[in-house]
């Protein structure tokens, strides 16, 4: 099942119907106070309601938004924390990111971890405690193919419940074939849904394709995958159109896959090793109130929250809309055995660079119980 | 009086079940667990953690000898996946219970009454204590029980939700018809909802985010444990008839009796 028209295909510079932004960006721009009291408080918010709670207006009442964003994480969620923790395979990339410390121009240190290097990793990272683990590795190489990040999978899946990837866009066989190994959900940011500016910013290789792209969770989902995270990489774009696009690409794979489950990442872009300057600035306030407006929307929605934020905003935003957050991330290869070792920079800095022990202690204080293990291997097909 | 809960060949005081997911950490679900008074409580078999301590549900409450533990299979999302851990839930727990959860939309939770069905079907020919959480189907609820389920639960309303007994007429239906306990799960957010289900005729009622998201679950637990009880006695006591009219003093078919009757 394709989720596009092939005259959407060809018109490659704009976005299909159902994910133009235009519309609701007006909404959002004359949103008054009283709109914005009546969607905090709406039964049933759409995608009306998120326009209004994206707006300017609303940006007023953050206190209110939050108020009920914890609420309904809480009726949903519970006073819990689902914690992951990502496992960088690579660093090889074919990619040409503009933003990314791992685009292949980038002078950086190439690697990849070796059978027996993996083995280690998982090790550290069973150590800690984590059953709940997200395989990362760039766009496709030689040094680092599909087969790699299946062989992968197949080791991890041995080790931990829970395995996701976020690799590069792939074809349904792919996934399938994933699935099969144990893979059990999938990431992957749209980065921006402008289309032009997509094309702009990434300048060559496969991920050039923004349909592509695009398809990719259905043509996971399709293929088995029980979960998909979805997002655009915040700073690229004017973000307020970028979240519009996001939410209606949630509600559009919502009403398509009845089974999936389809959780939300609000990356923010942060320093690297390129030189690229992000054209908008998200600053805290707006990061809130893109969550809190996503969980008072989708109330039943995982949304996520990665160390890429400083703790005292993890801390403060936890099971007041995120309900799930990696820790003790490491983004460089091989960063888990070799803790003190490696000086490489990853593929973005971490900010909150707490370990296991005490981001779990910072989340008790808050009154929420961090769940490492919330999935059971025997629900695969091949336990 | 003897009033007890039969599930299978199991007799129970109490007819309040607890649920253990959503608790902030594992000491304060343990204190409602206890304040409850039950003697029936679920716990997700993707919960239990063999290798960390600290991050697993079922070890502190397998000390707890006055409870019988009934894993649940919720994250399967099909009967091929529920009977599997079902299995897997009992080799570990060495309980004959299972509840059989299966929900396939991970976001609204709501059950899958054709993929429970087979489920139930399989695990109970294969001698387990089966209780399915179910839509609230007065035709679902006589099927699961011919295929042999100790209970049928249907739901109040949607998990989590707080909605309370949203399907009050459908659950009326369902008590009417059944021969086997009938365990209210899922939606009650007050007390006063669990009395209303006990009142009505419900077996018992399970209650899991009422407690988890209360500001006091130690105390809330011991609430709902009372309104149980006061819900129970008061349909063992039958209450008085409802009548939408008033009752006329001066009858207006008194004609009828007189002495010109034929």
């Amino acid at each position: 099942m394709c989720i596009f028209s092939l005259r959407d295909k060809k018109m490659k510079t704009n976005n299909p119907d159902w994910l133009d932004p235009k519309k609701w960006l007006q909404v959002c721009s004359e949103s008054t106070d009283a709109d914005v009291k009546t969607a905090i408080s709406s039964s049933s918010p759409g995608i009306r309601e998120f326009a209004v709670l994206m707006s300017s207006a609303a940006s007023a009442s953050l206190e209110q938004m939050a108020q009920r964003a914890q609420i309904l994480t809480r009726r949903h969620f519970g006073r819990t924390i689902s914690l992951y923790v990502p496992l960088y395979l690579s660093n090889f990339c074919s990619g040409g990111c503009v933003y990314c410390g791992f685009a292949s121009d980038r002078k950086q240190r190439r690697r990849k971890l070796g059978e027996s290097e993996l083995k280690a990793e998982l090790k550290a990272l069973k150590q800690k405690g984590f059953e709940d683990v997200l395989l990362l590795t760039g766009e496709r190489t030689p040094a680092a193919d599909f087969k790699y990040l299946l062989n992968s999978v197949k080791m991890a899946a041995d080790v931990f419940h829970n395995i996701t990837i976020e690799a590069f866009a792939m074809t349904s066989d792919e996934y399938k074939k994933l699935v099969h190994a144990g893979c059990n959900g999938m990431t992957v940011y749209q980065e921006t849904y402008d289309p032009g500016l997509y094309s702009k910013l990434h300048r060559w290789g496969e991920k050039k394709d923004f349909f592509f792209r695009l398809e990719a969770p259905s043509r996971a989902l399709e293929a088995g995958m029980r979960t998909i995270g979805i997002g655009a990489l915040l700073g690229l774009n004017e973000p307020r159109a970028d979240v519009i696009c996001l939410f209606q690409h949630a509600l559009h794979l919502k009403k398509k896959f009845w089974k999936a489950g389809i959780s939300i990442s609000f990356p923010r872009i942060c320093a690297q090793s390129g030189d690229y300057e992000p054209a908008y600035e998200v600053d805290d306030r707006l990061l809130a109130q893109m969550i809190f407006a996503f969980r008072i929307c989708f109330p039943d929605m995982p949304l996520v929250l990665s160390t890429r934020e400083r703790a005292e905003f993890r801390d403060g935003i936890a099971g007041v809309g995120i309900s799930r957050m990696s820790a003790a991330s490491r983004t460089t290869v091989g960063g888990y055995h070799h803790e003190a070792g490696l000086s490489e920079k990853g593929q973005f800095d971490v900010n909150d660079t707490r370990d296991v022990k005490t981001f779990c202690s910072a989340m008790r204080k808050k009154g929420l119980e961090p769940v490492f293990k919330n999935w059971e291997s025997v629900f695969r097909d091949r336990p | 009086m003897n009033d007890l809960l039969k599930l299978g060949k199991f007799n129970f005081k109490s007819r309040l079940l607890i649920g253990t997911g959503k608790f902030s950490d594992v000491g304060t679900m343990l204190k409602a667990v206890r304040s409850s008074g039950t003697q029936l409580v679920t716990v997700a078999l993707r919960r239990f953690n063999r290798e960390q301590k600290s991050d697993d549900l079922f070890g502190p409450l397998s000390k707890l000898k006055q409870i019988k533990l009934i894993p649940n299979t919720s994250g399967a999302m099909n009967a091929k996946e529920a009977v599997r851990a079902a299995r897997l839930g009992r080799d570990l727990s060495g309980s004959p219970f299972v509840k059989l959860e299966i929900h396939p939309n991970p976001h609204h939770l709501m059950p899958d009454p054709i993929e429970t069905y087979e489920a139930a079907r399989v695990l109970a020919k294969e001698g387990f204590i089966v209780l399915p959480y179910m839509p609230a189907d007065p035709v679902l609820a006589k099927r699961l029980e011919d295929v042999g389920c100790a209970a049928v639960m249907p739901l109040g309303s949607a998990i989590g939700s707080g909605h309370g007994l949203a399907t009050r007429e459908m659950l009326r239906l369902i008590i009417e018809n059944s021969n086997v306990p009938v365990i209210v799960d899922a939606g009650l957010r007050s007390p006063s909802e669990a009395a209303a289900a006990m009142e009505m005729g419900c077996d018992a009622v399970l209650i899991n985010s009422a407690l988890a998201a209360a500001e006091n679950p130690e105390k809330m637990a011991s609430a709902f444990a009372l309104a149980v009880k006061a819900g129970r006695q008061a349909r063992i006591a039958g209450l008085m008839p409802k009548s939408d009219v008033a009752l006329a003093s001066s009858p207006l078919t008194s004609f009828l009796s007189g002495r010109g009757k034929k």
